[in-house]
C-alpha cells in the first residue's frame, strides 16, 4: 500500500491545496510546453469564436507566438487544484470578478506587469478593469427585459427596479435570477426597488435585501439559474418580465424575438484575464493579455459579440448603432450601477464572506 | 492462471482489483479529505457543527432523504410490475422491451432535461395543446414545483430499478410458481409467497442503487423544482463554485454519505442474501417483515385447496380464459410506462431534425444541418472518438473487475459483504465534485493528470459499483449446486465459472456493463477536473457548448448517443443469442 505513496507528501499537497496557500513541495508534472507557446481559455461558443477571431489570431500573426486556444471554462476548484499541485496546464485563463478575486487574494494569479502597456491604451482602461492580478477584456451587464407582446407601445413600462416590484401596476409573469450562488443575485435590484439610492448601495443591508425580496417572492414565477435558461424562458414567452444578461437578450432581439430591454439602474460587472502562478509562459501571457486589453483589438471584438469593450478608447471606432448595444456604452455606464466584487469576498468577524452570508441567508430564505 | 485458480479459492481475494482501483485513485485521498473534514490535526468538529448550525442545510439534508426514499418508492411500485410483465414476455419482445427501457438511460442528463422543460413547461407541448384547445385560459403549473421534480427524477432512474429487477427475476425458476399454484395456491398466493421473495434481491440492488444516485442529484430538481425544490448537492456544488472551501465542503459530503450508510444498512445491504436453496434452512425473517394474510383466510383458504388444485389442472389446458382481461391490463400498463420512459427521447430526437438555429418541438421545417454541424466538426467527432475509447476501456476494466468482486463478496460472510458494498458504492454516492478532487490527488501522485488513463481510472471507481450491486443481484438467487455439481464433474474452478456461472449470471453483467459504459458517457464533474484541459470528452464539449448557447447540435448529439448504443446492445445481444439456448435448455435438466 506505501510503495505508491508518500504519505507525507501527499498531506502536503492536501493541505497545501487546502489552505490554499504556500506552493505544494511535490514535484509533480510541470506543463509539458515549449517556451514559445500559450496556452489560452477562451470560453466555449460565439464567445470563444470571438476570442480567437479577434484576440488569439492577431496575436499569433504579431509575435509568432503559437497559441493554443482552449473553448472551456475554469473554475476556482480547478484553479486552485491546478496551482496548488504545481501542474499548472493553462497560462492565460478568463474567469468571472468573483472567481478572479478569491484566487487573486489566495494567492493563485501572478501580478499583471502594467509596464508593458502603452499609455493612451492604458488611461482608456475604465479603472475597475485593471486590478493588480488581472485585466478585464470584457464588460457586461443584467438588465430588465420586457415583452413587447404584453406590453405594446402605449402601455407604461416599468422603468426603474422600484416599478418592476410593483406588481399591480406592472402585471405580468416574472423571472429573475437565483441568488443561490451568493454573488450574482437579485441583492443590488433588491436594494433598488426598496428605494436605496445607486451610490449607497454597499454596504449591502442583508435584512433590508431579504426584506425587499420578501415583497417580491410571491410574484416570481421562475427564479433561473443560466443564462441559457433564461434565453429559453425569454423566447418561449413564458415570462413577460425578469432580469437576464444584456448578450442573452440582445441574441434575441436579433432574432426579432418580441422583446425590448431597459438599461436603467442596469446591474454592471466584468471578467478578468489573468496568468495563473506556476505558468511556464508568464512573460508571454503578459503579452497577451496587454495585446487583449488594446483598444483596437476590443472594438474588433465588441462587434463580433455584444459584450462591452474595457477599454473606452475602442468606442472611437465602433459604429453608433452598435455602440449603443454594448453594455460599457458612457451613456449605460453612467445610468447603471457598478457591482462591487470586493465588497462580497470581505469576511467578517466569524471569517464567512458577504457571499456566504448572502448565500446562507438565501438557503433560508427558500425554505420558508 | 495458478494465481487465478488461488485467487477462485479464496473468494475474498477476488475483490482485490476492484479495491485496487479504488483505494489507488480514491482510497487514500478521501482519507485525507475525512482528516481535511476534522482540521486535521487540530480535529476538531467546528465544520460539522457549522454545517448542522445552519438551520437550511439541516432541512435541505432531510428534503433530499424524503424525495430520494419517495422516488426510489414510486420506482418501485411502477418498476417492479414492468420488469414483470418484461420478464413474462416472449424472448424476442423481452429483448425489445429492455433496450426501450434503457434508451432514457442513454438519454444524455442535459437533453432528456431540457425535454421534460419543452414538455411541461408554461409554454410547453402539454399546455399549449390545451390553451389551443381552448380548455384553459393560463398555463396549467406543471413544472417548477416537487411533482416535475418526481416526474424528471423517476424518469431517470426507473431504468436503474427495472434492470436489476429484470435479470434477478429471468434466473427465477417459473416452475416453482406452477408448483405452489399446483398444490392450490391462488395465483396471487403464489406469487406472494414464492415469486416475490425469490425476486426481493432484485428489488433491494434495484432500490439500493436509485436511492444513493438520488441523493446525489442536483441538475434535474435545479431545472424542474420550484424554490424550494433544493437538494444538498446543489449546496454542495454553489459552496465549491463561489468559495470553495474544501474543509467544509468535505464536512457536508461526508454528512451525506454517512446518511447514506445509515438508510441503506437499514434498508438491508445484503444484496445476495438468498443462497443455495438447499444448502442453508430457508430463512423467515423477510418473511416475517410481510404482512401476513391473517389467520382466518388462511384457514378459509386452505378448504378450498383442493378445488383449486383441480382447477389448476383444467386451466393449464384451456385456451385463453379469464388470462385475457390480466393480459389487456398488463399490455396497457407497460404501454403507459414506455410512453412515459420514451416521450422525452423521441423530443430530443425530434427537436435534432429543426432546420432553424435554437430548438424548437415540433419543428418548423426539418433538415440534417445539425447533423451535418456535428460530424462536420472536427472538434466534435475528435470529442465523441476520445469518449468512446474511454467508454469501451471502462466497461471491459470494471466490467471484469466488478464481476469478480460481486462474485467475490457473494461467499464472504454478510457482514463484511455489507461493508465492503457501501465501500464500492461511496464513489457513487458521494458528490462527484467530491470524488473528483479525491481522484484528482490519487492521480496527481501517478502523474495520470490530463491522461486518457487517468480518466479511465476515474471512471471505473464509479462504474464497478453499478457492475457490482447488479451482479449481485443475480448471484443472488443463484444455485450454487450447479458450481458443485460441474466441480463433481471433475471441472476446475476456471472451467466451472466459464461454462456454468457466467452464463447464468450474464444478464446480469450485460446489465452492468451497460451502466458502467453510460457512467462513463455521461460523466462531466469529474472528468473536467482530471482532464486538465487537455483532454475533451464528449460530455464536457456539450456542457461547454450548453453553457454559452442552446443550437439543436446538442439534441443531434444526443440523439446519437441514443443510437450508437443501441447499436452496440444489439451486437452484443445477437451474439448472447447464439450461444444461448444451448445453456438455458442445461438449467433445467440439472
Amino acid at each position: 500500500m506505501s510503495c505508491w505513496i508518500n504519505r507525507r507528501q501527499f498531506m502536503q499537497t492536501t493541505s497545501s491545496a487546502i489552505a490554499g496557500g504556500a506552493l505544494s513541495s511535490v514535484g509533480g508534472r510541470a506543463s509539458a510546453q515549449s517556451p514559445g507557446e500559450l496556452r489560452v481559455l477562451v470560453y466555449g461558443g460565439d464567445t470563444g469564436r470571438a476570442n480567437i477571431e479577434a484576440y488569439v489570431k492577431p496575436f499569433q500573426a504579431e509575435t509568432g507566438i503559437r497559441v493554443t486556444p482552449i473553448t472551456d471554462d475554469i473554475r476556482l476548484a480547478q484553479l486552485e487544484l491546478m496551482v496548488t499541485s504545481n501542474n499548472v496546464t493553462i497560462d492565460v485563463i478568463a474567469t468571472n470578478p468573483n472567481t478572479h478575486l478569491i484566487a487573486a487574494a489566495r494567492g493563485h494569479l501572478e501580478q499583471i506587469d502594467y509596464s508593458i502597456y502603452r499609455r493612451d491604451e492604458l488611461g482608456g482602461l475604465l479603472d475597475f478593469t485593471k486590478q493588480p492580478f488581472g485585466v478585464s477584456g470584457l464588460i457586461y451587464s443584467w438588465v430588465m427585459f420586457y415583452n413587447t407582446e404584453k406590453f405594446p407601445t402605449p402601455k407604461p413600462r416599468p422603468s426603474s427596479w422600484a416599478e418592476f416590484w410593483d406588481d399591480r401596476r406592472f402585471s405580468g409573469v416574472r423571472a429573475f435570477q437565483s441568488g443561490q450562488s451568493g454573488t450574482e443575485g437579485p441583492w443590488e435590484e433588491a436594494l433598488l426597488a426598496d428605494g436605496v439610492a445607486p451610490d449607497a448601495i454597499y454596504p449591502m443591508d442583508i435584512d433590508r435585501v431579504f426584506a425587499s425580496l420578501d415583497r417580491i417572492k410571491p410574484h416570481i414565477r421562475r427564479w433561473w439559474g443560466s443564462g441559457s435558461e433564461i434565453q429559453q424562458i425569454m423566447r418561449d414567452k413564458a415570462a413577460d418580465i425578469g432580469n437576464c444578461y444584456d448578450g442573452r437578450a440582445g441574441v434575441l432581439i436579433d432574432q426579432r424575438a418580441p422583446l425590448e430591454i431597459n438599461r436603467n439602474q442596469a446591474k454592471l460587472t466584468c471578467d478578468y484575464w489573468a496568468i495563473p502562478r506556476g505558468s511556464a509562459n508568464a512573460r508571454n501571457a503578459q503579452r497577451f493579455i496587454e495585446f487583449a486589453t488594446r483598444a483596437e483589438r476590443q472594438a474588433a471584438f465588441a462587434q463580433l459579440i455584444a459584450f462591452g469593450p474595457s477599454n473606452i478608447n475602442a468606442y472611437r471606432t465602433i459604429p453608433e448603432d452598435r455602440a449603443r448595444r454594448l453594455p460599457s456604452h458612457p451613456d449605460h455606464l453612467a445610468s447603471g450601477v457598478l457591482m462591487n466584487t470586493r465588497w462580497y469576498i470581505e469576511a467578517g468577524s466569524d471569517g464567512r464572506t458577504n457571499a456566504e452570508r448572502l448565500r446562507d441567508r438565501w438557503n433560508d430564505w427558500i425554505l420558508r | 492462471m495458478r494465481t487465478l485458480q488461488t485467487l477462485g479459492r479464496m473468494p475474498i481475494g477476488l475483490t482485490v482489483p476492484a479495491f485496487a482501483i479504488l483505494i489507488i485513485v480514491f482510497g487514500a485521498p478521501i482519507v485525507l479529505l475525512f482528516l481535511t473534514s476534522l482540521n486535521a490535526p487540530a480535529l476538531s468538529i467546528a465544520n460539522y457543527q457549522a454545517f448542522l448550525g445552519q438551520q437550511a442545510n439541516v432541512r435541505v439534508l432531510f428534503q433530499t432523504i424524503e424525495v430520494s426514499v419517495l422516488a426510489t418508492i414510486i420506482c418501485i411500485i411502477i418498476g417492479y410490475p414492468t420488469a414483470y410483465l418484461i420478464t413474462a414476455a416472449p424472448k424476442r419482445l423481452r429483448m425489445v422491451l429492455l433496450v426501450l427501457v434503457i434508451i432514457p438511460y442513454l438519454t444524455s442528463l442535459l437533453a432528456r432535461t431540457y425535454a421534460w422543460i419543452v414538455i411541461l413547461g408554461d409554454r410547453g407541448l402539454i399546455n399549449n395543446l390545451l390553451l389551443d384547445l381552448g380548455l384553459i385560459s393560463s398555463p396549467l403549473p406543471l413544472i417548477y414545483n416537487r411533482v416535475a421534480v418526481y416526474i424528471g427524477m423517476v424518469h431517470i432512474m426507473l431504468p436503474v430499478m427495472i434492470l436489476p429487477l429484470v435479470s434477478v427475476m429471468l434466473g427465477i425458476d417459473k416452475s416453482l410458481v406452477a408448483a405452489a399454484c399446483s398444490m392450490g395456491a391462488r395465483p396471487f398466493a403464489a406469487f406472494w409467497r414464492v415469486f416475490l421473495p425469490l425476486s426481493l434481491p432484485g428489488v433491494r440492488s434495484g432500490s439500493l442503487l436509485v436511492f444513493v444516485l438520488c441523493l446525489g442529484f442536483y441538475i434535474t430538481p435545479a431545472a424542474l423544482g420550484g424554490l424550494r425544490d433544493v437538494m444538498l448537492s446543489t449546496f454542495i456544488a454553489a459552496q465549491v463554485a463561489t468559495s470553495f472551501n474544501m474543509a467544509r465542503t468535505a464536512a457536508a459530503a461526508f454528512i451525506l454519505l454517512g446518511i447514506a450508510a445509515v438508510i441503506v444498512s437499514a434498508l438491508g445491504l445484503d444484496l445476495s442474501d438468498t443462497p443455495g436453496r438447499a444448502e442453508q434452512p430457508p430463512r423467515k425473517s423477510w418473511r416475517r417483515r410481510l404482512p401476513s394474510f391473517g389467520t382466518l383466510t388462511r384457514n378459509l383458504n386452505e378448504l378450498a385447496k383442493p378445488y383449486r388444485a383441480k382447477r389448476w389442472a383444467a386451466e393449464l389446458y384451456q385456451v385463453g380464459g379469464d388470462g385475457r382481461d390480466r393480459k389487456i391490463v398488463g399490455t396497457v400498463f407497460v404501454l403507459i410506462v414506455m410512453f412515459y420512459l420514451l416521450f422525452p427521447g423521441v423530443v430530443v430526437i425530434t427537436m435534432s431534425f429543426n432546420a432553424g438555429t435554437f430548438l424548437q418541438f415540433p419543428p418548423s421545417s426539418l433538415s440534417l444541418r445539425w447533423y451535418r454541424s456535428f460530424f462536420g466538426d472536427p472538434s466534435w467527432t475528435t470529442a465523441a472518438l476520445t469518449s468512446i475509447q474511454i467508454g469501451v476501456a471502462v466497461v471491459i476494466l470494471s466490467t471484469i473487475v466488478g464481476m469478480l468482486a460481486a462474485y467475490g463478496l457473494s461467499r464472504t460472510v454478510p457482514r463484511l459483504r455489507a461493508i465492503l458494498t457501501m465501500m464500492l458504492l461511496t464513489p457513487i454516492t458521494f458528490p462527484s465534485i467530491v470524488v473528483g478532487i479525491a481522484a484528482y490527488f490519487g492521480l496527481l501522485n501517478l502523474g495520470l493528470i490530463g491522461t486518457i488513463t487517468g480518466i479511465i481510472l476515474t471512471h471505473c471507481i464509479g462504474a464497478v459499483g453499478y457492475v457490482v450491486v447488479i451482479v449481485s443481484a443475480t448471484l443472488g438467487n443463484f444455485d450454487r449446486r450447479l458450481e458443485l455439481a460441474a466441480k463433481s464433474m471433475r471441472a476446475g474452478p476456471l472451467r466451472t465459472f466459464m461454462k456454468v456461472t457466467l452464463p447464468l449470471i450474464w444478464p446480469g453483467v450485460m446489465g452492468g456493463a451497460v451502466f458502467a459504459f453510460i457512467h462513463s458517457f455521461d460523466e462531466v464533474v469529474k472528468t473536467s477536473l482530471i482532464s486538465g484541459f487537455s483532454i475533451r470528452t464528449l460530455p464536457l464539449k456539450m456542457w461547454e457548448n450548453m453553457r454559452h448557447e442552446i443550437d439543436p447540435t446538442i439534441a443531434a448529439v444526443a440523439s446519437l448517443l441514443i443510437f450508437l448504443p443501441l447499436l452496440w446492445l444489439v451486437a452484443l445481444y445477437v451474439t448472447w443469442w447464439r450461444s444461448r439456448p444451448k445453456d438455458q435448455l442445461a438449467v433445467p435438466q440439472l
